[in-house]
């Protein structure tokens, strides 16, 4: 894939810096310029790292008697 | 670390307080992750349990080579997907249209910088984050909270599903679409 070549599609496809791939190939490099270029990309990227964020963020507690009523199920109570 | 692999081996002997310890270790990132798969605290208490007692019934086949908590991530997405093959396939939504689609860059219904209930304490937020999360196919449900919730890597989400790399990523990239999508209809 040419730089000049990216579109919209493959930014939404490929967003390489969330997917752990090497940043500094050619395509990463297309698709960071492209994201600086193109506001509704820029805009899909975001909201994308707000929803991981969102599923981040949200957790439980443990139920306070789980601990206890997990190892005596598992026959490690003392 | 090395704390870790002394209670591993000592469990591996039949210690039973290195057993309790590796529990304690793990319990809550296992009701977490199970919670964030079936979205229901009863079920992920169960799946917890299953969680460790297959750990138990089977610590001496873990080699060592990968982390332990890489193992339970496996067991647990097992049980959960054991559990979610039992369901109709049209109880989720179908994700073979989103497949590179223009339409998913399209402008955003509402500024999510101006929605209100941005912080995760907040019980519509949560009721939003469920209800979208419960329509996406377990399948993908898992692949999506390995690799981005978890921060688990791609290869480690491939090798923990038994799935090749690309695979992992369509199905990331899918489960990312819909769930962002799902979210922006939510706040409107
Ligand atoms: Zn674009």
């Amino acid at each position: 894939m040419k730089e000049n070549e990216i579109k919209c599609k493959d930014v939404v496809n490929h967003i390489c810096e969330s997917l752990g791939e090497d940043l500094n190939s050619a395509q990463c490099i297309a698709i960071k310029k492209h994201l600086g270029e193109c506001k509704n990309c820029a805009s899909y990227f975001k909201t994308v790292e707000m929803t991981i964020d969102f599923y981040k963020k949200y957790n439980v507690e443990l139920p306070e008697d789980a601990h206890d009523k997990l190892l005596k199920s598992l026959g490690l109570n003392t | 670390m090395q704390e870790e692999k002394l209670l591993i081996s000592l469990a591996k002997s039949g210690d039973k307080a290195a057993l309790a310890e590796l529990v304690k270790l793990y319990e809550s990132t296992i009701y977490n992750f199970a919670f964030k798969i079936c979205r229901d605290k009863e079920k992920a208490e169960n799946i917890m349990q299953e969680t460790f007692y297959s750990m138990i019934k089977s610590l001496n086949q873990f080699e060592g080579d990968s982390k332990l908590s890489t193992w339970l991530y496996r067991i647990v997405s097992n049980h959960c997907l054991m559990g979610a093959r039992k369901l109709k396939s049209s109880n989720f939504v179908s994700l073979d249209e989103i497949e590179d689609d223009e339409n998913n860059v399209k402008e955003l219904a509402v500024d999510w910088d101006s929605i209100p209930f941005k912080s995760t304490e907040n019980d519509e937020l949560k009721k939003i984050l469920d209800d979208s999360i419960k329509k996406l196919h377990p399948d993908y449900r898992v692949v999506f909270l390995l690799r981005d919730v978890e921060g688990l890597s791609t290869e480690e989400t491939a090798s923990i599903l038994e799935l090749t790399v690309p695979a992992v990523k369509s199905r990331l990239h899918r489960a990312r679409a819909f769930l962002r999508n799902d979210i922006n209809e939510a706040f409107k």
